[in-house]
This record gives structure tokens, C-alpha cells and sequence, in this order.
């Protein structure tokens, strides 16, 4: 039951934080009679709502799928390096060394060089998308990896069966809670990338439409582009929980059982 | 043996009271603190404040001349005033900055001004910086020619979605009866490499700024700019103007004269011919990465845009503010059809 209801919850969250976000704005325009152009009006926002719904709506659409897709490979990709990363050879460390210098580096600097080697496409925006989520997960991995968990593993190393595979398969499957939980976390970044990517360079998504909109000084398209990029990051990281969930409980049925 | 009592903590850890009573006094001062900067705007106006602040449109660069020259020549001085320049920028909006009390005037292009006038924001233009718009499209003449619209026709031309070029090359695909089978328009973005690789013909610039950059790369690579001008097509939309608001041009009409004076002669002396090695290391001062000789060019190019014969500097070109509306209200960007005698009052007398 209470796997059906988090989904609706958060949602109902987001509209409660977004409804106090711009109520409280209206009720800074009012107080201070500020203009429609600092500002905009609720009738406004409901115009322009109603007027770009559905267009925002497969904007956020088309940024969600680039979303999922740049979370995937992200996740693929914190899960390669962090494997490569705690070796302590000299390719583990120099990849360490590049994954936590290319964190440091601005996405908007490295940006413009993908776009030369791949286009102004899809494969661009994905790529932005998973390197502005990919750290928080990269961090967690190579956390897990590297972390033993005694109690477990003293038993198999002293059997003498602990293989590297097998020590790695026990970590995860303890952290299990953590990783799904940074995984549906940078859910939410990896939005942020894909809007930051459509920014930049892209035609279509609800990021080219907040770039328009900044051109244009338009706060109200803005707003409802917010309302819309909200709602999905929310339906996204409750289907990634309950995913998250539904595995976990594969994993370790016992927990869940009621008592 | 009795236990000694325990002594109470200096600071005891917060319960879940007290933690939520913080929580509330953290967002009364978060929102104290907004209504603050709103509430600037008043005593500001009231001219309060000695410093006056200026609100570029973008960066210091070379279309900032004037400004900068009023500046470091004591022009603002000589007038009386107190000056602080501060750069614009996508993110700074010199109108919503008016407004909100964090600067008296401000520098924004006509397309924002009309925008906030026909959305209620009461606000005053001072003086047409740009005569005419620097706004132009750039191409490789030894590739092809441009002589006239016409030539335009099967042609890739970028534009920028959600900007004035977008508004301006639709105004003139409708005057000339060019559709979308015409020609094929790209998307622009901050990334040149589509012009250079010859995917795209023509790349919207500004012909003062990247105009003369993007030229001397052309001319690097064994090619010739050529600038397509939509003005010349006739097309009249106004570029960067001055303006302030309402309230401080009522109350404080001694100081808008001297300031709108001191920014027109600032642009005057500043085009000035004689005056051009000056204007460069002024400008220079705050853009050292581009080079004199480029920046004399820039210069060079801004004074055609600047200075126009028999008109002042700073004159509002009224017929060419209207057609800017009508193209806008064209396309959708004009909720309201301003009072252009209100909004195009010019300096008080």
C-alpha cells in the first residue's frame, strides 16, 4: 500500500512547495506594486499555462527521456570507473585523477567541445546530462567498493573463497539501500544536466524553452516551465524509488515481511 | 556517596521545538531580507542615495564606450554626479533592476523596454544610444554575395531562437513575401564551429562587436565579410537605449538632465575621430583580452552606428520605436501597445 501512495505524496509535495513559492511572489508583487514585467500576474501565469501546456508538457517529455537515458549511462559509467578507480594500479589511479579533475572543470566549458566532435544532437545532450550527475554516484561507488564489510567477508577470506568479484558482490548487496537512494538522488540531477545541455546547444526540450524565455525576459514562461520540469523530477524519482524498492525486496524479502 | 549533579550544557542541543522555531526564523530573515531589496527602491528614489548606479546591457565592451568615457573623463563629475557602472548581462536586466531599486538607470534595447512598458513597468527613455542596430548577419563574400533579400533565398541562415533576430528576420521574411521554403534557418547557439564549417551562410552578429572578430578570422582563412544589414533592407528596429524609471524622472529631474547629458556627450566625445586612441585604452582597461588595433576597429564601427549626420547623439528615432513595436506585437512579444508619449519622453526639460 504505502509503495502505491509515495508517488501521489510527492507530487502532492511539489505542488504544495511550488504553490507557496509563487504565492509568496504574488505576494511580494503585491505588497511592493511591482509590474507585471518584474513579476508576472496569476492570470498571466494561467495564460501562459494554458496557452503552452501541452508544449511544455512534450518539452519536459523530450528532456526526461534525455534525462533517463544520461542517468543510465551515468550510472554506467560511476559504476566502470569507480571498478577501474580502487585498483591500485597506475590506470586506477590516473582514472580517479581524470573522473574527480573532470567534476572540477564547468559542464558549460567542457560543453562546447563535445559539440564539436558530436553535434548539436541527442548524443551531446546525453553526455552533458550524465556528467553533471555522475559524480554524487561516482562518489558513492567507489565509497562501496573500497569499503570491506568485515563481518561478512572475514568468513569468506577465511575460507579462502573471497574472489574479487565475490567481495564486491557483498558490498553492494549491503549498500544496496544507499546506492538506490543516491541513484533516485541524482535522478533529479541528471534533469538538470539534460535542461543544462538543451541550454547550451539543443532546439527542443524545456531547457530551449527556458533559454527563449531568459531572451525574452519572460518570468511567467519561466515559472510554468519550472511547474512542469517539478512535476516530472517528481513522478521520475518516485518510479525510480519504486523500482528501487521492488529490488530491494527481491534482494532481502525478509526485511519487508511484516512482523 | 551521593552522585554529583550533572551541570546543564551552555548550548543544549535544540529539540524539535526549538529546531522548528529556528527554521521559521530562518525564513522570516531570508524573507525579510527580500522585501528589503525591494523596499530599496523607494528610499533610493527619493534620492536617498549619493551613488547613481548605471545598469549596462552586457559587458564591458566597446558598446559600452560612451559610458565608460563619461566615467574616467569626469563627465559624470563634471555634471555633478556620483556614478557607479555596473555590467549587464542575460541575467542582469537593467529595466528589472530599475524597478527593483537596484540601479536608477539602466541600458537596455528597445525589444525589453517596450516588453516592460506593455507590462506596466513605468519607465522613461532618455536617449537612443544606437542610431542604427548593430544587429547585422555575416557572411563569406568570396562563397557568395548578398546585394539585395532576394539573394537571401536557398541560403542557411542562423538565428536566434528567442532573440531580436529572430523578430527581425521574421519582419523581414514578411515584407519581402519569403517563406520557409526559401531559405533554411539554424538554430544558433554559443558554438561558431556550424559557420565556419560552412553548414550555416549567414550567422547573426552584432557588426561593432563579434562583427569585426568573426571578420579578421574570415579574412585569416583566405576569405572576405560581408554583412548583410537588415536596416538597410528597411527594417527599423531600435537597439539600446537609456532609460530610467518613472518615479526618479518626476522627483529628480535635475539629476536625469545632467545624467542623460553626461551619457550623450560621453558617446559624442568618445566617436570622436581625434579622440580614438583614448576611447581605445578606456576600453581596454576593462576588456584586456582583445587587442588595441581590434578594438580601435570595434570603435571605428560603433561610431557609423553612434554618430549618424544632422542627428545628435542620442536622438529617439519615435518612427523607428513604433515599427519595433509593431514587429514585435507582430509576433506575439507585445502584450500591450505602450504610451509612446509617456515612454519616449526624453530627458525633462
Amino acid at each position: 500500500m504505502g509503495t502505491h501512495v509515495k508517488p501521489l505524496r510527492r507530487i502532492l509535495e511539489f505542488l504544495l512547495i511550488y504553490a507557496c513559492g509563487i504565492g509568496g511572489l504574488l505576494g511580494i508583487k503585491a505588497a511592493f506594486r511591482l509590474s507585471d514585467y518584474l513579476i508576472p500576474s496569476a492570470g498571466e501565469l494561467l495564460t501562459t499555462a494554458a496557452e503552452n501546456g501541452w508544449r511544455y508538457t512534450e518539452a519536459v517529455a523530450d528532456t526526461a527521456v534525455v534525462a533517463v537515458a544520461g542517468h543510465g549511462f551515468s550510472i554506467l559509467l560511476a559504476v566502470t570507473v569507480a571498478f577501474v578507480g580502487i585498483s591500485r594500479s597506475f590506470l586506477g589511479a590516473l582514472t580517479k585523477t581524470a573522473a574527480y579533475n573532470l567534476q572540477a572543470f564547468p559542464v558549460v566549458a567542457i560543453a562546447p567541445i563535445l559539440f564539436i566532435f558530436l553535434g548539436d544532437g541527442i548524443t551531446s545532450r546525453i553526455l552533458v546530462a550524465s556528467l553533471v550527475c555522475y559524480f554524487p554516484l561516482l562518489l558513492t561507488f567507489i565509497g562501496i567498493f573500497a569499503q570491506p564489510v568485515e563481518d561478512v567477508e572475514h568468513f569468506f577470506s577465511m575460507t579462502g573463497r573471497l574472489t574479487r568479484r565475490l567481495a564486491l558482490g557483498i558490498r553492494v548487496f549491503e549498500n544496496a539501500g544507499k546506492i538506490l537512494a543516491v541513484i533516485a538522488g541524482s535522478g533529479t540531477m541528471a534533469m538538470v544536466g539534460s535542461i543544462v545541455a538543451e541550454f547550451l546547444v539543443a532546439t527542443n526540450g524545456i531547457g530551449y524553452v527556458i533559454r527563449k524565455a531568459l531572451y525574452q525576459s519572460n518570468l511567467a514562461h519561466i515559472l510554468v516551465s519550472l511547474f512542469f520540469i517539478g512535476l516530472f523530477s517528481s513522478l521520475y524519482i518516485s518510479i525510480i524509488e519504486l523500482m528501487g524498492r521492488a529490488v530491494q525486496k527481491r534482494l532481502d524479502p525478509v526485511e519487508d515481511t511484516p512482523a | 556517596m551521593t552522585p554529583l549533579p550533572i551541570p546543564h550544557a551552555p548550548f543544549p542541543h535544540p529539540g524539535p521545538r526549538r529546531r522548528a522555531v529556528i527554521l521559521i526564523l530562518c525564513l522570516i530573515a531570508c524573507l525579510v531580507e527580500a522585501l528589503s531589496a525591494c523596499n530599496a527602491r523607494k528610499t533610493r528614489d527619493e534620492g536617498q542615495g549619493e551613488v547613481l548606479t548605471l545598469r549596462l546591457k552586457w559587458l564591458f565592451n566597446v558598446s559600452t564606450a560612451g559610458e565608460l568615457w563619461a566615467l574616467d573623463k569626469g563627465g559624470f563629475e563634471r555634471h555633478g554626479l556620483r556614478v557607479l557602472l555596473r555590467e549587464g548581462g542575460v541575467e542582469h536586466n537593467a529595466i528589472k533592476e530599475i524597478e527593483l531599486g537596484r540601479a536608477q538607470f539602466g541600458i537596455a534595447s528597445a525589444d525589453q523596454i517596450l516588453q516592460a512598458a506593455g507590462k506596466g513597468a513605468d519607465i522613461v527613455v532618455l536617449a537612443q544610444i544606437f542610431q542604427a542596430n548593430p544587429l547585422q548577419w555575416i557572411y563569406d563574400e568570396t562563397r557568395f554575395t548578398v546585394q539585395d533579400v532576394s539573394d537571401l533565398k536557398g541560403r542557411c541562415i542562423g538565428i536566434t531562437y528567442g532573440g531580436n533576430d529572430e523578430a527581425i528576420f521574421s519582419a523581414l521574411m514578411e515584407r519581402y513575401g519569403i517563406t520557409d521554403r526559401d531559405v533554411r534557418l539554424y538554430a544558433v547557439h554559443y558554438d561558431y564551429s556550424p559557420f565556419w564549417r560552412g553548414e550555416v551562410d549567414l550567422w547573426p552578429i552584432y557588426r561593432n562587436v563579434e562583427g569585426v572578430v568573426l571578420a579578421e578570422k574570415i579574412q585569416a582563412n583566405g576569405g572576405r565579410a560581408g554583412f548583410f544589414d537588415p536596416g538597410a533592407a528597411g527594417i527599423s528596429f531600435v537597439a539600446n537605449s537609456l532609460v530610467t524609471s518613472r518615479l526618479f524622472y518626476e522627483t529628480q529631474p535635475e539629476k536625469v538632465r545632467a545624467f542623460t547629458e553626461a551619457v550623450t556627450e560621453g558617446w559624442y566625445e568618445a566617436m570622436a575621430p581625434q579622440n580614438l586612441h583614448a576611447a581605445v585604452e578606456i576600453v581596454r582597461l576593462r576588456d584586456p583580452e582583445t587587442r588595441p588595433e581590434l578594438i580601435a576597429e570595434q570603435i571605428t564601427a560603433t561610431r557609423q552606428l553612434v554618430v549618424q549626420p544632422g542627428r545628435p547623439v542620442g536622438t529617439i528615432d519615435k518612427k523607428a520605436w513604433k515599427e519595433t513595436a509593431q514587429i514585435l506585437a507582430a509576433h506575439g512579444l507585445l502584450d500591450r501597445k505602450p504610451d509612446f508619449t509617456r515612454l519616449l519622453a526624453g530627458p525633462p526639460p
